[in-house]
């Protein structure tokens, strides 16, 4: 099969800080697997384009609605009709203000891998690169694998950041392409896992083990949600699997409510969370004192 | 305030306990007398040099540089002399502790405007004694109202016509009416020779000359201020031993005496010692601030012109690293007791208290070589821990910079302590060579003023020669050479903007009001120049500057190494945009038509929200977006090819500068909405930075962008300010990202940077004005967001987290 020569981006992000070392570029997948409760950007999580509305932004000029050749803007012109609405964009020059951005676009490999390089020099002046991210990279399989590797071959070092939900098979031909490979765990429990993330864990946690096994060099995370994976069953069940696989740390990350202003935006029907950031603060470092008591090394 | 003294490496672990570089109490002590001691006004030298021309005037054949040399040293003889209390280094700007002079032959005139509000405007008041106000109204006011230089420069009534015009400039402010200044001073020489040597190769030389030459009046003013140095130097001496012999402590006797020594030996002799060579450049200094403008003198290298002494003395055991720190901090408070004296008006254009007295560290030798040596390292932890207003520190970065000196600092900045402005040697260098400068001599370089770089010691390139409004060019191409809601007409009167068929089109009308205006400048900045030679020549200032003494030839009438003017102009980034946002909206997609923006723009987008917005959401420069940055690039190459092949009174070329002081808001106070969607009356963006909040998508996007900037034709420097909100510098590695961001910057091609670290009162700002900052980028957590993108609860939560302590 000829590899594929673009992919469903919805966001190329300069200057990342917190996607790796250095300075990077993270490259944004679009669609993703799993629906976890606390996604923090869910619009990445379709696997095909659809429009955002920013209510902040609009000035109810009507733009958007006489442009819209599927009459999929309600009458108060504040709401999509996401049942009638395809993603067509038309909208979107059409509104001055911007309060209406389609999200997801089929970008190039060619144009990505160009954007990609003109940072380059912060790069190699960083010891940053670029990182795959998502959604979920390994979604685009074939998409990924191309542009790891031609970033690879460009000298630009490629992280990835996954769910770990995959077919093993599919994504080991492209395993040398990565300089890193951060692999998120949330939920050990399958039953837990399937309630919150719509998902089952047995895959992901046997691709877990592949992977330390091939002996890549492998981060695993775990994005700490309070009332959801700070729980001592979770984190020690983490703790038993990590050991069990021969991996030794984990790197723990702050659920935080970005994503819930983007939920109204996509008219999404993902529920917000109600906690506050020092409950976020007090269940990361606890989580940290008991992961470290079972023998985990803990990032932060 | 001072922080804390505790060196500490970038690996967090503190140095050797010898590097550790304490302020100390005599160190606080002098610099937070400066900080909080009135600002006032010093009537001193303008009434010295007022009467001595009174006087002079009873000799009319004199030539104007046996004059100026005699009245500067009239000044310097008369000048009150003062010793402050714990001083090592002494001499006085003024007659007060911290203030400035006025120079009525020049443009003292324009600030005497405001000698009746000086201590009363809420913008830097300066205390005036009433005396003093008195003094300047009936002895000097008087004599040069009808002789200031501006006066001279023309005939009578385009000279009346240019100073109101300059009053209130809105073209373009010709800054060298005010004298030329803006240069770095020979010191090397100076500490290498002593006065007397540079007097006696004056009188050797007037020796063979024809008697009544203008080279032998010019070499006869050297031998004259050459003297008055000394003599400024020996009532300094003279005074600290009056005061040692009544001084109680023995401690403070023994350094008044030290400091007889000192004066006794500079700046007539060879610096033997650090301290010598510091004491030696202040004289100079203030010398050189007494003679012309006090703006924009700059030391230049002194970590490479002090390095021969500093490690003699360190050899000899004379001198140790704390010692040598406590004598810079001496000096570079020095250097912050003068202020300018700027009217309103002026400050407008020029505000901030600023005198440009740039110091430089880092940078190559003369072959190339890296020259970053330990005094480059004592400069970057003064400009830390001793924050004064003066000097304006600069650091020159190489291929070949020492990574711990990139580390340094790349230290200080993410603490915030905004020094110094950081030079790319690898951009700058070439840019001088190509200016015809030696490639030695460009490797030498310092900067004056605000970002100019010059052949140290060898260049009289007047950087500051004069700050240009290109957007209000732009302005008078949408509208016939008229400004928005005016019926005079003031530009070219160029075909009506609507009929342009493309961007192209229009682009040939802001070249055409362009060019008029800058002929118009040239044509008035000549005669400024011409001016400047026949009744303002500076035989200090050309004693200093290689070239002057061997052709006897003063600086003002072209006897430097390297002659030049730099213009700035300001607003480059606007026009671009403007441009940009016309290609986008009127020709690409069509949701507008060019008579629609402009008629826009006539009405300041009053009803014409959704057009306006059209117009700010269209592509802007600083998004390394190639189409919008190469509308800024055009404009640059425009301005600067006008410039272009015209030759200053001097024999030097007109260089093009894109830096703004703060003219670009007071030029944006003037002109009109602009198809960029700013309204009228709006700051332009300083320098070639993108318009505030323009640059979307971070600064690598940023830097990139100003990189792809024909920065070759920036050949009188450029400023860029990249502001950065501290989260992107907290935590351990911030320094270290930093020092990547800039290393990255110049590797692309970036030739200059400013860091400023964005504080809580900026996101409050943008809290409660969405739109203002849309490129404000957060830290949220795991990655970033725009700040505009997010809910009010998360702004909400972000000002909170400003609170907490840095890289949690």
């Amino acid at each position: 099969m000829r590899p594929p020569d673009s992919a469903t981006i919805f966001d190329v992000q300069r200057f990342s800080l917190h996607d790796g070392p250095g300075i990077r570029t993270t490259v944004f997948f679009k669609g993703c697997p799993l629906r976890c409760a606390w996604c923090q950007n869910p619009e990445s999580l379709g696997p095909h384009p659809e429009m955002a509305f920013f209510a902040d932004r609009c000035r109810d000029t009507r733009a958007c609605a006489a442009a819209c050749p599927r009459d999929a803007v309600s009458a108060r012109g504040d709401r999509i009709r996401r049942d009638r609405c395809d993603a067509c964009g038309a909208c979107e020059p059409a509104c001055p203000h911007r309060a209406l951005e389609r999200v997801g676009r089929e970008v190039p490999l060619d144009a990505l891998l160009a954007e990609i390089l003109r940072d380059r020099s912060f790069y190699e002046s960083s010891g940053g690169g670029v990182t795959l991210s998502g959604g979920e990279p390994t979604f685009q399989m074939s998409a990924m694998g191309a542009l790891a590797q031609r970033c690879r071959s460009e000298g630009v070092p490629v992280l990835l950041q996954t769910c770990g939900a995959f077919r093993f098979d599919a994504f080991a031909p492209h395993l040398r392409s990565f300089d890193r490979i951060f692999f998120d765990l949330k939920l050990m429990d399958p039953e837990r896992h399937r309630r919150f993330t719509r998902a089952d864990n047995p895959v992901i946690l046997e691709n877990a083990r592949l992977l330390t096994a091939s002996g890549a060099p492998v981060t695993f995370r775990m994005p700490i949600v309070p009332g959801i994976t700070d729980d001592l069953d979770n984190l020690s069940a983490a703790a038993a699997f990590l050991r069990e696989i021969g991996a030794s740390s984990l790197h723990l990350l702050r659920y935080h409510r970005m994503g819930e202003a983007k939920l109204a935006r996509l008219g999404y029907p993902l529920a917000p969370l109600a906690m506050g950031a020092g409950d976020v603060g007090r269940a990361v470092a606890r989580a940290a004192a008991l992961l470290a008591e079972c023998g985990i090394e803990v990032a932060v | 305030m001072i922080p804390p003294t505790t060196a500490r490496a970038p690996n967090g672990s503190p140095r050797d306990p010898r590097d550790a570089l304490v302020v100390s109490e005599r160190l606080r002590a002098l610099h937070e007398e400066v900080l909080h001691a009135p600002r006032r006004l010093c009537a001193e030298r303008a009434r010295l040099v007022t009467r001595y021309f009174r006087a002079a005037d009873a000799h009319p054949g004199k030539p104007m540089i046996t004059k100026k040399g005699e009245a500067l040293a009239y000044v310097l003889r008369n000048k009150r002399v003062a010793i402050h209390p714990r001083e090592l280094l002494v001499g006085t700007f003024t007659s007060h502790r911290v203030g400035g002079g006025l120079f009525p032959e020049l443009h003292g005139l324009m600030m005497l405007e405001d000698l009746g509000r000086f201590r009363t405007r809420s913008t830097n008041p300066i205390e005036v004694s009433r005396e003093e106000a008195r003094a300047l109204r009936r002895e000097v006011f008087p004599y040069w109202l009808t002789r200031f230089l501006v006066l001279r420069a023309m005939p009578f009534p385009q000279a009346v016509r240019f100073s109101l015009d300059q009053l209130a400039p809105t073209f373009y402010l010709i800054n060298e009416g005010a004298g030329v200044s803006h240069f770095v001073p020979n010191y090397r020489a100076l500490l290498e020779r002593g006065t007397e040597a540079f007097r006696r190769e004056a009188e050797a030389r007037r020796a063979v000359a024809p008697p009544d030459s203008d080279t032998a009046a010019f070499w006869g003013a050297v031998e004259e201020v050459c003297r008055a140095l000394e003599a400024f130097a020996a009532a300094y001496r003279g005074r600290a031993l009056e005061l040692a012999a009544v001084e109680p402590s023995p401690e403070r006797r023994r350094e008044l005496h030290e400091i007889a020594a000192v004066c006794e030996r500079v700046p007539k002799h060879p610096a033997a010692t650090f301290r010598e060579g510091l004491q030696s450049i202040l004289f100079a200094q203030i010398a050189l601030n007494l003679e012309s403008l006090d703006n924009s003198v700059s030391p230049g290298r002194l970590d490479q012109i002090l390095w021969p002494l500093y490690r003699n003395d360190l050899a000899t055991g004379r001198l140790d690293r704390a010692r040598a720190f406590e004598l810079l901090g001496c000096f570079a408070v020095k250097l912050s007791e003068l202020v300018p004296v700027f009217s309103r008006r002026i400050t407008r254009f020029h505000g901030g208290m600023f005198n440009g007295q740039v110091v430089v560290v880092g940078g190559t030798d003369e072959r190339g070589d890296d020259a970053t040596n330990e005094l480059s390292h004592l400069f970057v932890a003064l400009m830390d821990r001793l924050r004064t207003r003066q000097p304006n520190y600069h650091a020159r970065l190489h291929e070949g910079s020492p990574p711990e000196f990139r580390a340094e600092v790349a230290e200080v900045l993410a603490r915030g302590s905004a020094s110094p402005a950081l030079y790319n040697d690898e951009i700058v260098v070439p840019n001088l060579v190509a200016r015809g400068i030696a490639p030695a001599d460009a490797r030498d370089y310092a900067n004056v003023g605000c970002v100019e770089p010059v052949a140290a010691g060898k260049s009289f390139l007047s950087t500051d020669a004069a700050l240009f409004n290109l957007p209000l060019c732009f302005e008078l191409a949408l509208n016939r050479g008229r400004r928005f809601g005016h019926w005079r007409r003031v530009g070219a009167d160029t075909p009506p903007a609507e009929r342009c068929a493309s961007s192209d089109e229009l682009f040939v009308l802001f070249l055409a009001q362009l060019r008029r205006a800058v002929t118009r400048l040239l044509r008035e900045i000549r005669a400024i120049e011409r001016a400047n030679a026949r009744f303002h020549p500076t035989p200090l200032t050309s004693m200093l500057v290689e070239g002057c003494l061997e052709a006897g030839r003063d600086a003002t009438w072209g006897g430097a190494r390297y002659n030049g003017s730099g213009i700035q102009g300001v607003g480059a980034g606007e026009v671009g945009d403007g441009f940009a946002a016309i290609e986008e909206v009127v020709f690409r997609r069509k949701a507008a038509t060019l008579a629609e923006v402009v008629a826009a723009c006539r009405r300041n987008f009053s009803g014409d929200d959704a057009l306006r917005a059209r117009l700010r959401n269209a592509p802007k420069y600083g998004n390394d977006d190639r189409a919008a940055d190469g509308f800024v690039a055009r404009v640059m190459e425009a301005f600067a090819q006008t410039l272009a092949g015209h030759t200053n009174a001097r024999g030097g070329e007109y260089a093009a500068g894109f830096y703004s002081v703060t003219a670009h808001q007071a030029f944006g106070a003037l002109v009109g909405a602009l198809p960029s969607g700013r309204s009228k009356g709006r700051p332009f963006a300083s320098g070639i930075s993108p318009a505030s909040g323009m640059d979307r998508k971070g600064p690598t996007a940023m830097l990139q962008s100003v990189a792809s900037l024909p920065l070759r034709v920036a050949k009188n420097g450029a400023n860029l300010n990249l502001m950065l909100p501290p989260w992107t510098l907290s935590g351990g590695e911030g320094p270290a990202r930093l020092q990547a961001l800039v290393a990255g910057g110049f590797r692309a091609g970036v030739m200059q940077l400013q860091v400023n670290v964005i504080d809580r009162d900026l996101l409050i700002e943008a809290r409660d004005h969405p739109g203002r900052h849309p490129g404000l980028l957060v830290r949220v957590s795991g990655y970033s967001a725009y700040f505009d993108d997010l809910s009010p609860e998360m702004k909400q939560e972000l000002i909170e987290r400003t609170c907490a302590p840095l890289g949690t």
